[in-house]
């Protein structure tokens, strides 16, 4: 029994990342908590730094990813309470990891436009 | 945040049902010869009964159809009296109580069980698939 809570936490965390090449550089903000939001995606926020509120569009992203992080914490509670024999029903695990999988891949996607849309804007002629 | 997967809570319940019913079958067929319980009567066959449950939903704006798990009950069949003389919890006549249970029904409701759990699955699986595929609408 002693080596299933290191797989119990490794677990959330390969089901988590398809594309680690991609997700590593931000994993270690995302495992931490209470790390505000704007500071992690600083770069994706330079992409509008004009006339634009960009104080609300940030908030925004903070709270997707605080949502994001507390589905991870949530995926994470439910395999650690099946582990240890806690009251939780496998398939509830399951769930709680696809849920934090698809909200992390979401996350990524969002990263991904963002940074696209920053790169196409430094292609630009000027 | 919005739930990705759609239905998953109505499908979580019913995950849930499921599994009790199957505990509840397994434990009628493991008793399938007790012929004492604690109360000192035979095991009592015992039946789960599935009940629905309206879940209000976050923004107030619709109600969806939850399956509860299920209370279990036991079923008030009669004992089968079967005569053992030399049973030690037979009667004066030699008659020995036990339980009214049916292997061949409890393992048709057990592949009944089964399959509806496995029809739920196929539901988280697909609503899985439904969420990824829409994710990928941005890739190139």
């Amino acid at each position: 029994m002693s080596p299933l809570p290191a797989i119990s936490h490794t677990l959330p965390a390969q089901g988590l990342l398809p594309r680690p090449e991609i997700v590593s550089p931000e994993r270690m903000p995302f495992r931490t908590p209470g790390v505000d939001g704007p500071t992690i995606i600083g770069q994706p926020n330079e992409v509008a730094p004009g006339q634009a509120p960009s104080e609300s569009f940030g908030n925004l992203l903070g709270r997707m990813v605080a949502e994001v992080n507390a589905k991870q914490n949530v995926a994470a509670d439910a395999v650690h309470a099946l582990q240890s024999g806690g009251n939780v029903s496998l398939h509830q695990a399951v769930i709680a990891m696809e849920e934090a999988s698809i909200s992390f891949q979401l996350m990524v996607e969002v990263r991904n436009k963002l940074l696209e849309s920053y790169q196409e804007l430094m292609r630009m002629q000027v | 945040m919005v739930d990705l997967l759609s239905g998953i809570q109505s499908t979580s319940a019913a995950l849930n049902a499921e599994r009790t019913r199957m505990d509840v079958i397994s434990e009628n067929i493991a008793n399938a010869q007790s012929t004492r319980g604690t109360d000192g009567k035979p095991y009592q066959r015992k039946v789960v009964v599935f009940e629905t449950a309206l879940q209000q939903a976050l923004d107030g704006t619709g109600q969806v159809a939850t399956l509860k798990s299920a209370r279990i009950q036991k079923e008030s069949r009669p004992a089968l009296m079967v005569y053992q003389p030399g049973h030690p919890h037979a009667d004066a006549r030699g008659f020995v109580a036990m339980p009214n249970i049916s292997i061949h029904e409890e393992m048709a409701d057990f592949i009944a069980a089964s399959r509806t759990f496995e029809a739920n699955l196929a539901i988280v699986r697909n609503a899985k698939a439904m969420a990824l595929q829409t994710l990928a609408i941005g890739k190139k």
